[in-house]
């Protein structure tokens, strides 16, 4: 064994005058300059400019990149993909149609036409010459938007050698586009948020009490001062929801009763204005949301039994996504030191609803 | 005339009295806080263009009015999500993305009880506006009642982003990516490496450093241990924005469930995550992501992230097993040692004799 050693080292040693630092290092060097231009490599700089976003709008498409292999391009190919991942199966996006595309201009890398063209590819060809670094750009008209709006689509790119589209790529790469709502599209469901208040309400907002205030009575240090009132809400967008929680907390001219900024028990004998959105036994108020729908739920903050707090413009009750109606009640609890001067403490809590982004 | 008079008196100390108590009466009276908005609104509008379009307001009570003050006020992000944090003083800085010096609507609205009613909105923007997004909120107020501790007003919010088309600055940089436990009623969301629950969702946190909102697009693979893949066709659903200057998580059912549901008498697709097929182990999501506004460069962001999915059962089986088979080993060594102890003591009691 220890032989086997020493002839190894004799032999390296014999090799090490021809295989200097240098030249190990410039192998390297090469090997990495090289090997990128033989592997296929992503089209930079690519974009895709839709002269009308329009679902359905019959336009113009102007695709630019630039090629990155110095290889020489005979053809390139368009795919037209819900999904811009090359290798995944292909969903043509709905509504799409290429198949009456012409190829109107082109810059930088030129001479090329239309080989080849169906509702989601087009396919173009030329006699196989070398490329520039230059961004080169197509532009192609009479081309049909998808009409799904909900969903972006893409086109996958990719450069080969042969004139046909057959072959090894060279390079490759997506461009995203999407089309959006035009103004007009007035055909089809618009989502819309449906949102009331009262001190109660009906689960689907068709009535209520009538009642847009609550007297809570008189103040002591000794008992808590509890109200409630109800809020029902539901969405068919897609987004979801939220509703905040806005308003001063109470207050008597400059006397002002503070609210805790983290969920807090009630406390009887110090200064407290605090909601929540469940049901509690301390003091007895409230109820849990109504609805069988999950999506839609109270915040996290507000939604532990007998625990309060309140911040103006914290959210207190939201749905990530559709969400049929569903019944909040918001119950209140106030508390006063003895030393808490004397006034008619009010606050006008004001409930916004909105969509999410 | 002496009696007359007091008579006088002490019915203008009735009416006094009457006109004194009406507000605290007529705040049950006011109007109503039930209505129906659009809550949200996209345009693409190009420099020294203008849109006109209406925004459909309903009232859900049958007996009152809606009386509604309409305004525009900025909003941003309050976290991670997609809850507006709106800036609802009348003093509040206007933001730099704001749409109120470009956007009209009127004052106020009436809806008759159990009627809708629309409103003309006008977006003008100015031929010298820089491409970008720009976004502000439209406001409906309910009158607020008087009396009581607690008085109540309720109102909506339509979100309203307008894209003015041309050369932005896109930036979105990936800070998390990996198996996320979204936001429950007791429970903020959140990332997690290992877990006893199945995950049901994948996420990641992408902060939007450009000038324009951003809906990115893509796809998620996740292989586990033994090199299956289950794909997420699509990794923004909902066409979720990230706002400019926001860290916004974006999240993705591992398995959606779909369904029809009816709102309002209409049919509507309504979709949530669900359980999904998977079994203990490693698991390795990969995230292949992409953006770019029209006529801007597509920009790509790729990652890879890892997280062991051990259930209680599954890590008590497997010390149990773990422990069954050190057991069995050493059963065995210790079997052989004492066979090897024995076979040396009849050696030497060989050799003694």
């Amino acid at each position: 064994m220890r032989h086997t050693w020493v002839r190894l080292h004799a032999f390296i040693f014999n090799w090490r005058h021809i295989f200097t630092e240098e030249l190990v290092a410039l192998v390297l060097v090469l090997f990495i300059f090289i090997a990128p231009a033989s592997a296929a490599m992503r089209f930079q700089e690519r974009s895709l400019y839709m002269n009308s976003t329009v679902p359905g709008a019959s336009t113009s498409y102007e695709v630019s990149f630039r090629y990155m292999s110095p290889q020489p391009v005979g053809s390139v190919d368009m795919l037209f993909c819900v999904d811009p991942i090359p290798y995944h199966e292909c969903v043509s996006p709905s509504g799409l149609d290429v198949s009456r595309a012409v190829l109107n201009s082109q810059t930088g890398e030129s001479n090329f036409a239309i080989l080849s063209k169906s509702t989601n590819r087009i396919v173009l060809s030329r006699s196989t010459a070398s490329i520039p670094t230059t961004v080169s750009s197509y532009k192609f008209d009479n081309v049909v938007n998808p009409t799904d709006s909900s969903q972006s689509f893409s086109i996958r790119l990719k450069s080969l050698a042969s004139s046909d589209g057959t072959g090894a790529q060279i390079d490759f790469g997506s461009v995203k586009g999407q089309v959006t709502e035009g103004v007009e599209i007035a055909t089809q469901v618009p989502p819309m948020l449906i949102f009331c208040l009262a001190e109660e309400v009906e689960y689907n907002c068709t009535g209520s009490n009538d009642t847009y205030y609550t007297d809570m009575g008189a103040l002591n240090s000794n008992s808590t001062l509890k109200a409630y009132s109800q809020m029902a809400v539901g969405t068919n967008a897609s987004g979801g929801f939220a509703i905040t929680a806005n308003g001063t907390p109470m207050s008597a001219a400059t006397n002002v009763i503070e609210s805790p900024s983290s969920p807090t028990e009630s406390l009887p004998g110090t200064n407290q204005f605090g909601i929540n959105l469940v049901e509690n036994s301390n003091p007895g108020v409230g109820q849990n949301p109504e609805g069988e729908y999950a999506n839609a739920i109270p915040s996290p903050n507000y939604s532990t039994p007998n625990m309060y707090m309140y911040i103006p413009g914290d959210v207190v009750a939201y749905s990530p996504n559709v969400s049929l109606m569903k019944k909040f009640t918001v119950s209140y609890i106030l508390n006063a030191s003895p030393s808490l001067r004397a006034g008619v403490y009010t606050s006008t809590m004001t409930f916004v609803a909105s969509g999410r982004f | 005339m002496k009696s007359f008079k007091s008579t006088v008196i002490a019915g203008l100390a009735v009416l006094f009295f009457a006109v004194a108590l009406l507000p605290a009466a007529t705040t049950s009276a006011q109007s109503s806080a039930a209505l129906s908005i659009v809550p949200k609104k996209n345009y693409v509008i190009e420099p020294g263009k203008t849109v006109k379009d209406t925004l459909t307001i309903r009232n859900l009570d049958s007996e009152k009015e809606l009386i509604l003050n309409l305004r525009i006020v900025d909003f941003t992000f309050s976290d991670d999500g997609g809850t507006p944090k709106l800036m609802l003083a009348e003093d509040a800085p206007q933001t730099t993305w704001s749409l109120k010096p470009f956007m009209t609507i009127p004052k106020s609205v009436t809806v008759k009880p159990g009627g809708s009613k629309t409103v003309d909105l006008g977006v003008k923007i100015p031929a010298s506006q820089g491409a970008g997004s720009y976004y502000s909120a439209i406001l409906y107020a309910a009158g607020s009642a008087d009396g009581g501790n607690v008085g109540l007003s309720a109102s909506g919010v339509t979100l309203a982003f307008v894209q003015v088309p041309g050369e932005v600055s896109e930036s979105l940089k990936l800070e998390k990516f990996g198996a996320y436990f979204a936001a429950t009623a007791s429970n903020k969301g959140s990332y997690k490496t290992f877990m006893a629950t199945k995950p049901q969702s994948i996420a990641y946190t992408l902060k939007n450093e450009g000038n324009v909102t951003e809906s990115p697009v893509g796809t998620i693979t996740l292989k586990n241990m033994f090199g299956q893949e289950q794909k997420i066709d699509n990794i923004n659903p909902n066409s979720s924005l990230a706002l400019i200057g926001q860290s916004r998580t974006f999240t993705a059912c591992i398995k959606l469930a779909s369904e029809n549901v009816e709102f309002e008498g209409r049919a509507t697709q309504s979709s949530s995550c669900t359980e999904p097929d998977l079994w203990p182990g490693l698991y390795t999501a990969s995230l292949d992501m992409y953006y770019g506004q029209n006529g801007n460069n597509t920009q790509e962001v790729h990652s890879t992230a890892s997280f062991w999915y051990l259930p209680w059962w599954f890590v008590i089986a497997f010390i149990v097993v773990l422990a069954a088979l050190a057991f069995g080993i050493w059963r065995l060594v210790d079997k052989f040692k004492g066979r090897n102890f024995s076979n040396q003591r009849k050696k030497l009691s060989r050799r003694r004799k």
